[in-house]
């Protein structure tokens, strides 16, 4: 499956669109009560830890938004876009979404 | 949890040691000196070895096409080949820009401290990105976005308000004209 962030693939024409797909995960964000993150927020610089949560949520709903476009019958994910919002029970939500679409390679 | 021991660690200390009144002060005081002077310390030179990483690594991307476009500039028509890659990074400040937030909501303005915070975060981001497409053999990325989450909960009670973003970038590889 092809995804990008944009409107078009370079070779690619569009044989049909399938509408939006879309895929979220949903993370407890309270660095608070970790404590190697409380370690780090003395000095500072990069929680490891948390950003390999990030990929993982991110990919999670990558590929729930790919599972959607499957079952579409979709061969490419186009324009996809992220978003995060805090949800107030301390958590943060990652969402990805892009329109699916049937693609073919261009005639040269 | 961090903060909360700064919190508790000075009734500890004084519980042991306990001069009187002034000896709790004292010791609270020379707490919070020490981690501001951590912060500014450690944390500075963590920084610093950071930003020169990020420099060091820019200067072997230097030859790849960046840009926030959506109309594939320069694209080579011959290889049709183009994939999405993500680059995520939490980061979070040291003490001393911590305690800056505090002092920010009394005096306001321009934080140039938090600025390289973000800047770092999302220059970091940035080379994930341009890493993994590189790895994968494109030479060029386009409709590079970002998106910003704060990520520091609030500690329960805690004097200090956290300071931790993520910056998640993304961009669309592609094979470029050499």
């Amino acid at each position: 499956m092809i995804i990008v962030n944009t409107e078009t693939i370079p070779g690619y024409r569009i044989v049909r669109l399938l509408g939006i797909v879309q895929g979220n995960t949903v993370r407890a964000k309270h660095l608070g009560r970790d404590i190697a993150a409380g370690l780090k927020n003395l000095v500072g610089g990069e929680l490891k830890g948390y950003t390999e949560l990030l990929t993982e949520s991110r990919r999670e709903a990558m590929a729930r938004m790919m599972a959607q476009a499957e079952q579409l019958g979709g061969n490419a994910i186009l324009n996809v876009r992220f978003s995060t919002s805090a949800v107030t029970s301390g958590a943060a939500e990652l969402y990805a979404y892009g329109t699916a679409a049937q693609v073919e390679p261009e005639a040269v | 949890m961090i903060f909360q021991l700064s919190l508790i660690l000075p009734n500890a200390l004084s519980l042991i040691f306990a001069k009187g009144e002034r000896g709790d002060l004292y010791i609270s005081l020379g707490l919070f000196v020490f981690l501001i002077l951590l912060g500014l310390i450690v944390g500075g030179m963590i920084e610093r070895r950071h930003l020169a990483d990020i420099r060091v690594r820019s200067e072997a991307l230097r030859s790849m096409l960046v840009t926030d476009l959506k109309s594939f500039p320069l694209a080579d028509a011959a290889q049709t080949s183009s994939a999405l890659f993500v680059g995520e990074v939490a980061i979070t400040g040291d003490y001393l820009k911590n305690f800056l937030a505090v002092l920010r909501n009394i005096f306001g303005g321009n934080i140039r401290s938090f600025e390289s915070l973000l800047t770092r975060a999302r220059d970091e981001a940035r080379l994930r990105v341009m890493e993994q497409a590189a790895r994968q053999g494109y030479n060029a990325i386009c409709n590079l976005r970002y998106e910003t989450a704060d990520v520091a909960g609030r500690s329960e009670g805690g004097k200090n308000k956290l300071i931790a973003v993520a910056v998640i970038a993304s961009a669309t590889a592609y094979h470029a004209k050499a």
